[in-house]
């Protein structure tokens, strides 16, 4: 073997190592677009009842007296997984994402299906489970600045609404609901299964509105630690979750 | 011969970059137990302990940037605020728990008196955040990170990218931290059997093993666990400890066990700092521990100790200050790095 040959065979294959390895760290996010081939598109959508949430136009009126502004609404969707007849067929991988009412953007979530993976139900989380809160510093969507992690006691917050109702009692008729918990016997995780109507375009949405009347907003105004209340709060939010059935709501 | 010359000559090479590409390697000290902390997620190379520790003894993680994490962490006090029963932050406000000692941090999984913080990674944040600290958030902190002309060089060097992220910053002050390892002290070397205990400090050691070791677990000084030692409450403060992260009533009045390195340069004593000397903490042990449900099962029957006893545990005490560590330039403000980093 020549001397430039060993080279090349001891060097190649730690060279293309080094660089596999940088590009999975470094490797971006798919953009979100609407070719359905081989990919999965899930949309979230904010609302309040039938109306989309924009947090720079979110007043909304429900009934002749109950008046709402919605401020601040983020959540976290992770562990999205895609079931057929009851068993997992397909699941994203570091899948970790914020849905933020402010950001149009991040409703839509490209999951890729590169074998055209049949399925009839999406089964995700809503929140961080307890071994990624424990897990250290995240960049991405998990990353401190988003403003979802509170160190001192809930790690990560899995859902974070604020806003002003005129039923609400407190200050200002604010409300307050950061909602997170990683440690028994207050971890607030969630998991949703719901059914998929049209495995093309799946389309669901949160109801701020079934949220904020089942969670008796004039009452129970601000939770921002993990206690009995948030866990129950978290139950609250899950069942606020629905599939649309068809893609009209967006 | 010349391919076997060409081949040794190559993996020389790639062992000399690889270790410039991976880095620093966290040696633990022989015969300790294993880390706890997950180096794989976030791998020790010299610019980021460098980051790291620019961004440790730099005030622009406080709101106002007059507050640095050495402020409270000062080297020559074992990384603790010297001489403060409860620290000042920003605009001096007062704290309310005395700010603990760091050092050998890779070894613990939880942070903070009471335990709140579940990683490393993620501590800084508490303090970043506190309005009785540095009154600052990350989200700010990375914007200001970011408007500098030193710092994106630094990240650059240390993560290969100079947009700055939340991630990134906690990691790299985390890399500093775990680089803070405190095992040369004049008992570790006695346990290398490079050196031996005078008279009076092997007293101390038997003294020290018999009445303390339980919950002072050699070779960390520390069993990492909540216990309650018996302190009366300080009715100013209300500080019930670990009940108050995990809202258990079994937890009431339990905080972390300290370690006991270089506790001659980490006074004053105790969650709230309320003794001042070495002998007020052995006063304390043997004649004030005040019994409830949720005291440590070793302090239910009194210790009892004698003048002298005191004075020789004090002794083995004393064994433990690592001066390699209090006055390690590899720890202390980082002057030349920032003049460097600026010249660039």
């Amino acid at each position: 073997m020549t001397p430039i040959k060993t080279l090349l065979v001891i060097f190649s294959p730690l060279f293309f190592l080094l660089v596999a390895c940088r590009g999975a760290s470094a490797r971006p996010r798919p953009l979100a677009t609407s070719s359905s081939s081989g990919i999965i598109r899930l949309s979230i959508i904010p609302t309040f009842g039938s109306k989309n949430i924009l947090i720079a136009d979110s007043s909304f009126q429900t009934g002749d007296s109950h008046n709402v502004q919605i401020d601040v609404l983020k959540f976290y969707v992770s562990h999205i997984q895609f079931l057929k007849n009851g068993t997992v067929v397909l699941e994203e991988q570091k899948s970790f994402h914020l849905i933020d009412a402010a950001i149009k953007a991040s409703f839509d979530i490209v999951i890729p299906n590169k074998h055209a993976i049949s399925f009839d139900a999406v089964r995700f989380n809503l929140g961080i489970d307890s071994t990624t809160s424990v897990s250290g510093a995240m960049g991405g969507d998990l990353d401190p600045t988003k403003g979802m992690y509170w160190t001192w006691q809930s790690g990560y917050v899995n859902f974070k609404c604020e806003g002003k109702s005129n039923l609400c009692k407190a200050r200002n008729n604010e409300f307050q609901f950061h909602l997170g918990g990683y440690r028994q016997p207050y971890y607030c995780l969630q998991t949703l299964t719901l059914p998929v109507h049209n495995p093309n375009e799946i389309t669901l949405q949160f109801n701020a509105e079934t949220f904020l009347s089942h969670s008796d907003v004039g009452t129970h105004h601000h939770v921002m630690s993990p206690n009995a209340e948030a866990v129950r709060l978290s139950a609250i939010v899950a069942n606020s979750f629905s599939m649309v059935k068809s893609s009209t709501a967006k | 011969m010349k391919t076997k010359i060409i081949l040794c000559v190559a993996l020389c090479i790639f062992a000399v970059a690889f270790r410039s590409a991976d880095g620093e390697r966290f040696e633990a000290p022989a015969h300790w137990q294993k880390p706890v902390y997950d180096f794989r997620k976030n791998p020790l190379t010299s610019n980021t302990i460098a980051l790291g520790r620019a961004l440790f003894y730099d005030p622009i993680l406080s709101r106002n940037n007059t507050i640095s994490c050495a402020s409270c962490h000062s080297q020559y006090s074992a990384f603790t605020h010297g001489d403060h029963a409860l620290s000042h932050g920003i605009d001096d406000r007062i704290g309310t728990r005395n700010a603990p000692a760091l050092m050998n941090l890779a070894w613990q999984r939880s942070f903070m008196r009471d335990g709140a913080i579940n990683h490393l990674d993620m501590q800084a944040l508490a303090p970043i955040s506190n309005p009785a600290e540095m009154d600052e958030n990350i989200t700010h902190v990375v914007a200001k990170l970011q408007a500098t002309k030193t710092y994106p060089k630094l990240f650059y060097k240390a993560f290969g990218d100079s947009v700055i992220s939340g991630a990134h910053t906690l990691k790299a002050i985390a890399q500093f931290m775990l680089t803070l390892v405190s095992s040369n002290a004049k008992y570790d070397s006695v346990m290398r059997k490079q050196a031996v205990f005078s008279q009076q400090e092997r007293k101390g050691y038997l003294l020290f093993q018999k009445h303390c070791s339980a919950c002072h677990t050699e070779p960390l000084f520390t069993n990492h666990a909540f216990m309650n030692n018996g302190l009366p409450v300080d009715t100013t403060l209300r500080d019930m400890g670990r009940f108050s992260v995990t809202m258990n009533a079994d937890d009431s009045l339990k905080f972390s066990v300290p370690t006991l390195r270089n506790i001659e340069f980490s006074y004053p004593y105790m969650h709230d700092g309320r003794f001042k000397r070495l002998s007020d903490v052995l006063h304390h042990y043997t004649a004030g521990v005040v019994q409830s449900s949720t005291l440590a099962k070793e302090l239910k029957k009194p210790i009892v100790l004698t003048s002298n006893e005191k004075v020789d545990i004090i002794a083995f005490l004393l064994t433990l200050t690592d001066r390699t560590f209090l006055f390690s330039p590899a720890f202390s403000f980082p002057q030349n790095m920032i003049e460097e980093a600026a010249k660039d």
